[in-house]
């Protein structure tokens, strides 16, 4: 590999710093004894990680923003799964259309979107129930299953699965052993990624959660408008924790460089 | 006894026709070898016959049985793909034995069978290998056995041994062929190798733009090629272009004035024709003893062999010798060249660019 000169390396630990620095710190202030956001000097203490496990409000939208976007993620790879597979396989007519469609709402603003869905809903009398706030996000997160799915099947040699085909596999038993085994890891790769993109979602929840499905990060905005103390230091230090986790355990399975990047 | 029949089978996609008009009989047992440059139509020819490519025209028939619009799961032959195509989440021995599973082939059968296989590509004791552990020959044979596992009717391989280098391909040739002999499973091989086709095969189907040009036994397609392409792309050769002349009672060709003697069947006069000799046909003498002078341009030493290429009034003439143990004309002496008029083949018309 080649070695990076002064300048380079300069420069890498500086965008390192600049990105990692403000997680290290509210990491830092998460453990204060204190009771502001201040770095920890006089001793290291838990009580802000316990405040956050007897809040009731912070535990339900904890929970509520797990399910919604295990729920959501899952069902974007149900309708991303087909669709990539129409659009990296067959030639028709509005294939690139769907493909643009898929994909447009990484182009709009997270803020338009909100503020459309609830013109709709308010038209369509729908306000507020846990199924419609599933239906945005599966909106959102779809893209980045997509991505990696094409990116996925694009990687493929086809020639696999009619392999399978000549052996006796009719076609859905070669997708179930043969296709869907060999990009597994972009499946789950995609299911990961939305599933963090749903999970720190903010945006766009303001506009569509109800005080009934109030998610994480809207509780953890609306906390912040009355009060910062070092509880929303304790609850991000919590979500840097999972996400952390969730790419550890991914990188561990198949490899994350694989996965994002596209590498077999 | 026609056991694979291909009848005016036809491809096209979209404004493109990759195969034309393709009428092809094998015999049951028989080797054949599709040949053909990149974008001859063989690989389509070799995907419609696995049911893996639909033809536009014409009629497959396996056993007396038509086949042409057989989904690939259902027609039981065997693959070998270029890329060997196996399944890299699965063992080699489960890999081998994916076929038999779905044949729902009970697991004892399944078993003997599968190790039955692998004795037979000798990778037995790479059972439990996954491929990414393999190196390229053991790749190849492992989708050998995945195919022939399930005794298939006929085996189909494709371009089999363009991934290998050198050595291993020549190794692999005659390894293709022993397994061949010994299972007698009809195969049908697609390669761009020339020498590969003709080592191995039965006969040889040369396909030039899609469609068939000759099917011959390796011997007869190499010493009488049908036409010019046929006969540059199998071997090497040197063509000859002229016009055909009688001289009392011998027939000869004038190439560029010189004389040269060639068996003819009927040929007016005065037609257009091309001469072709094999390198290996023509003997270098002292000069002034043979039929034409020359003086040696090159000489490459290929061990077995040497070959020439000997400056002549009618152009370069290539030449190869047997390596007899002597060291033979040096660069720039002047040489004859003989031949026997018997290995000078007329092709008819002008040659084609080659």
């Amino acid at each position: 590999m080649q070695k990076n000169g002064t300048i380079a390396l300069t420069f890498h630990v500086l965008v390192l710093a600049f990105v990692l620095a403000p997680l290290v710190i509210i990491c830092l202030v998460a453990f204060t004894p204190e009771n502001t956001l201040s770095l920890p000097t006089t001793g290291l203490s838990l009580r802000w990680f316990k405040a956050v496990f007897a809040h009731p409000d912070f535990m339900a939208s904890f929970w509520n923003s797990i399910w919604l976007a295990a729920l959501s993620a899952t069902l974007a790879v149900a309708f991303a799964l087909p669709a990539g597979l129409a659009i990296s396989r067959y030639s028709f007519p509005g294939r690139d259309f769907l493909n643009a469609l898929f994909l447009s709402p990484l182009i709009i603003p997270h803020l338009v979107l909100g503020v459309a869905f609830l013109r709709l809903f308010a038209l369509l009398g729908a306000t507020g129930s846990f199924a419609w706030l599933v239906a945005t996000h599966i909106i959102i997160v779809t893209p980045y299953v997509l991505r990696l799915v094409l990116a996925a099947l694009s990687g493929l040699d086809r020639s696999a699965e009619q392999a399978a085909r000549t052996l006796g596999a009719g076609e859905w038993t070669a997708f179930r052993r043969i296709t869907a085994p060999m990009i597994l890891p972009g499946i789950t790769g995609g299911w990961l990624l939305a599933f963090i993109n749903s999970f720190d979602e903010l945006t766009m929840s303001i506009f569509v959660t109800s005080p009934a499905t109030v998610t994480l990060p809207v509780r953890m905005y609306m906390y912040a408008t009355e009060s910062i103390d070092p509880m929303m230091a304790a609850v991000s230090a919590l979500m840097i924790a999972i996400t952390a986790a969730a790419m550890l355990v991914l990188d561990r399975a198949f490899g994350l460089d694989r996965i994002l990047v596209g590498q077999r | 006894m026609a056991f694979l029949t291909l009848k005016g089978v036809s491809k096209e996609f979209g404004m493109f026709t990759a195969v034309r008009d393709v009428s092809l009989t094998i015999d049951k047992g028989e080797f054949v070898s599709l040949l053909g440059p990149s974008g001859c139509g063989k690989t389509t020819t070799l995907q419609m016959i696995a049911g893996l490519v639909e033809p536009t025209e014409g009629r497959i028939s396996l056993d007396g049985r038509d086949i042409t619009r057989e989904k690939p799961n259902r027609r039981g032959l065997g693959v070998v793909f270029q890329s060997y195509a196996l399944f890299p989440h699965m063992t080699v021995a489960q890999n081998v034995a994916f076929g038999l599973e779905m044949r729902r082939v009970p697991q004892a059968e399944r078993t003997d069978r599968v190790r039955e296989a692998l004795v037979l590509v000798q990778l037995s004791s790479f059972a439990d290998r996954y491929p990414r552990q393999l190196s390229g020959g053991q790749r190849q044979r492992v989708a050998i056995a995945r195919a022939l596992v399930i005794a298939p009717p006929v085996l189909l391989l494709d371009e089999p041994l363009s991934n290998l280098d050198a050595k291993l391909r020549e190794e692999m040739q005659f390894e293709l062929r022993r397994i061949q002999r010994k299972v007698g499973t009809t195969t049908i091989m697609v390669t761009h190798d020339q020498a590969e086709a003709l080592s191995i095969s039965d006969r040889v189907v040369v396909m030039e733009g899609g469609r068939m040009t000759q099917v011959d036994a390796p011997y007869r397609l190499y010493e009488q090629p049908s036409n010019a392409f046929i006969s540059s792309f199998v071997g090497k050769t040197n063509l000859l272009a002229g016009t055909w002349r009688r001289n009392g009672t011998t027939n000869a060709a004038d190439i560029g004035g010189a004389l040269l003697e060639a068996s003819a069947p009927e040929i007016a006069a005065g037609t257009p024709v091309t001469l072709s000799i094999r390198p290996e046909k023509i003997l270098l003498c002292d000069a002034g003893a043979g039929r034409l002078e020359g003086r040696v341009a090159s000489r490459f030493f290929l061990g077995s062999q040497w070959l020439f290429t000997v400056e002549t009034p009618i152009g370069i003439m290539t030449v190869s010798t047997p390596n007899l143990g002597v060291e033979p004309a040096a660069e720039g002496s002047p040489v004859g060249l003989d031949w026997s008029p018997d290995n000078m083949r007329i092709i008819a018309g002008t040659a084609a660019a080659a």
